[in-house]
C-alpha cells in the first residue's frame, strides 16, 4: 500500500469519526475531508469534480424545490385531517392512516421533508384528542424509512445507488423494492397496534370534534395547489419514463422544480431556494470527494478483493453480508457516507468478475434504508422527529425508541433476507 | 395579573375554557370582512417556530376551535388585538 493510500485512509477514518461524534456539523467535516484529499494531492481538483455525482445533487435540489412550494398550499395538513376524519376520529385508525400517509409520501418525497410536514399535524391531532403523540411519532419515523425504501427517490441511499448503477431505473426500484417495503409495512402495522393500543383511549366527545372539522379550510392557496399537483404528476411520470426518454432522474426533478417556479412566478424563487437544504447538498459534495480519495488510491479495490475472498465469490454470502452489515452500520452510523463507500466497492466487485450485481445493490439499498429504523440516530428523519417533538415538550429518548426500533429493524432485515434469497438467489 | 379583553359580539364570538395546561377557545367570526383577519392570526401562529403554541381546528360557518398553550395565552390575545378582532386589552 503506497503512502497516498495510507493518507487517504487516515483522512477518511478521522473524518468518519468526526461525523459520528457529531461534535462539529457533518457538512463542515465532510467538506474539510474532501478538501484535504485535494490539498494533499491525493486527488487533483479535476478528478475530484469528476467524482461528484451531480445526478444525486440535482435530484435532491429539484425535489426540495417542488416540495417546499407544495407544502405552502396546506395540502399535507389537508390530507392528514381528511384521513383522521375518514378514520372516524378513532385513534388506532388515525395512527394507521397517518403512518400510511407518511410511508407513501416518503416514497415519493424525501423522508426528512415528509416528517417535517407530518409532525406538526400529528401534534395538532393528538392534542385535540388529548392522547400521547409518542406512538404516532415513533410509527411515523419507522414508516418514513420503510416507505423511503420503495423508490429511487425515497431515501438518499437509493438516490445514490440509482445514480451509480444506471441499469437500476426508477421503475426497477419500484418493482424490486416496492413489494418488500409493502410486506414489511404490512407486517409492522399489526405489531404497532398491539404495542400501542393501550395508549389509544379517548373520550367520545373529542373524536366528535375531529369528525366535525372542515378539512377544506386547511388549503390556503387553491390555484397554487393545482399547479403543484400538475407539476408533481408530470415529474412522477417523468421518473417512470426517464430511461425511455434517455433522461437522468436529476433532469426530470430539476425540470419539474423550475417548471413550477415558472408557473408560480419568480417571487417564489428566492424563498424556494432558501428552503433547499444546502447543508445536505454540500455534505454529499464533501463525501463524494472524500471517497474519491479511497477510489483513486486503490483502497476500495482492495476492499472489494477482500470482500470477494471472504465470501468466496458466493452471491448468497455476499448479499447477506452486505444486507446485514449495511443494516447494523446504518442503525448506528450515518447511512449516507456508508453507502458512498459501499457503492464503488460493489462496482469493483463487478469488474472483478462477480457477474450478477443486482442482489448486491438491492441488499445495500434495503440494509441502508431499513437499518435506519434501528436507533434514534439511524436516519436523518429520526433525528428531525426527535428534535421537533423535543422542542414541543415531547422528548423521545434514545432507549425508549430503541426498544421498539431495534427489534422491528431486525425483523424487517430478516424478512428482507428471505426476499433477496427467494427472488434473486435461488 | 390577568389579561382582560373585550370584543364586539357583532364581529366575533369568543368563549374560553381552561383544559389541562391549555386554554381552549371556541371562536366564530360573525362578519365576513373580518374573516381574512382571523386567517392572518392563524397564519401567524402556523408559520412561527413553535408548532404547539396555538393550534387551529377549522369548522364550517367561520368557526374555529383553538387550543392555546397557557404560556402563549397573552401572545394569542395580542395578535387578535393586532388584527382588530379584540378591541381592548388590559392587565387586571
Amino acid at each position: 500500500m503506497d503512502q497516498q493510500a495510507i493518507w487517504a485512509i487516515g483522512i477518511f477514518l478521522v473524518i468518519y469519526a468526526l461525523i459520528i461524534s457529531e461534535k462539529v456539523h457533518r457538512t463542515i467535516v465532510a467538506m474539510i475531508g474532501g478538501l484535504l484529499m485535494v490539498a494533499l494531492g491525493i486527488v487533483d481538483q479535476e478528478t475530484a469534480i469528476h467524482h461528484i455525482d451531480f445526478n444525486t445533487l440535482g435530484l435532491l435540489i429539484g425535489m426540495m424545490i417542488i416540495v417546499s412550494i407544495t407544502a405552502e398550499t396546506g395540502l399535507f395538513r389537508f390530507i392528514a385531517v381528511w384521513a383522521a376524519k375518514k378514520s372516524k376520529g378513532k385513534p388506532v385508525h388515525i395512527l394507521i392512516s397517518l403512518l400510511l400517509i407518511t410511508a407513501v409520501c416518503s416514497a415519493f418525497l424525501d423522508n426528512v421533508t415528509t416528517v417535517l410536514l407530518m409532525v406538526p399535524v400529528t401534534l395538532s391531532i393528538t392534542r385535540q384528542l388529548r392522547i400521547s403523540p409518542y406512538p404516532f411519532l415513533i410509527t411515523q419515523i419507522m414508516a418514513s424509512n420503510i416507505g423511503g425504501t420503495a423508490t429511487l427517490i425515497g431515501d438518499p441511499p437509493n438516490i445514490m445507488i440509482g445514480s451509480a448503477a444506471k441499469e437500476l431505473t426508477f421503475l426497477a426500484f419500484i418493482t424490486n423494492l416496492g413489494p418488500i417495503a409493502f410486506i414489511i409495512l404490512a407486517v409492522n402495522i399489526p405489531i404497532f397496534v398491539l404495542l400501542f393500543r393501550k395508549q389509544m383511549i379517548v373520550k367520545p366527545e373529542l373524536t366528535k370534534v375531529i369528525m366535525e372539522m372542515d378539512a377544506k379550510e386547511l388549503i390556503t392557496e387553491h390555484k397554487m395547489l393545482y399547479k403543484c399537483l400538475s407539476v408533481l404528476a408530470l415529474t412522477m411520470l417523468g421518473f417512470f419514463l426517464h430511461q425511455a426518454l434517455h433522461l437522468e432522474s436529476a433532469t426530470v426533478a430539476l425540470a419539474g422544480g423550475f417548471l413550477l417556479l415558472l408557473m408560480t412566478g419568480e417571487h417564489r424563487m428566492e424563498e424556494a431556494f432558501t428552503k433547499v437544504e444546502w447543508a445536505t447538498i454540500f455534505f454529499f459534495v464533501g463525501l463524494f470527494v472524500l471517497v474519491s480519495g479511497l477510489i483513486e488510491t486503490g483502497v476500495i479495490e482492495s476492499l472489494a478483493e477482500h470482500a470477494i475472498e471472504v465470501t468466496d465469490g458466493n452471491p448468497v454470502a455476499a448479499s447477506m453480508l452486505i444486507l446485514w452489515l449495511s443494516a447494523i452500520a446504518s442503525a448506528f452510523l450515518d447511512n449516507i457516507p456508508f453507502v458512498a463507500t459501499m457503492i464503488p466497492m460493489i462496482q469493483d466487485m463487478g469488474s472483478m468478475g462477480v457477474s450478477n450485481l443486482e442482489p448486491l445493490w438491492w441488499s445495500l439499498a434495503l440494509g441502508a434504508c431499513l437499518g435506519g429504523n434501528g436507533t434514534l440516530i439511524g436516519a436523518s428523519a429520526n433525528l428531525i422527529v426527535a428534535q421537533l417533538s423535543g422542542k414541543e415538550g415531547y422528548p423521545i429518548k434514545f432507549m425508549s425508541y430503541f426498544k421498539y426500533g431495534f427489534p422491528l429493524m431486525l425483523l424487517s432485515i430478516a424478512i428482507s433476507s428471505v426476499y433477496i434469497y427467494v427472488r434473486y438467489l435461488i | 395579573m390577568k389579561l382582560k379583553y373585550t370584543y364586539s359580539p357583532l364581529i366575533i364570538e369568543l368563549k374560553e375554557t381552561p383544559n389541562e395546561g391549555d386554554v381552549e377557545f371556541e371562536v366564530q367570526i360573525k362578519e365576513d370582512r373580518y374573516w381574512p383577519a382571523m386567517k392572518s392570526v392563524q397564519r401567524f401562529f402556523e408559520e412561527n417556530e413553535v408548532y404547539t403554541d396555538v393550534l387551529f381546528y377549522p369548522f364550517e360557518n367561520h368557526k374555529f376551535r383553538i387550543i392555546v398553550r397557557e404560556d402563549h395565552y397573552a401572545a394569542f390575545i395580542l395578535v387578535l388585538m393586532k388584527h382588530q378582532l379584540v378591541q381592548k386589552v388590559e392587565w387586571v
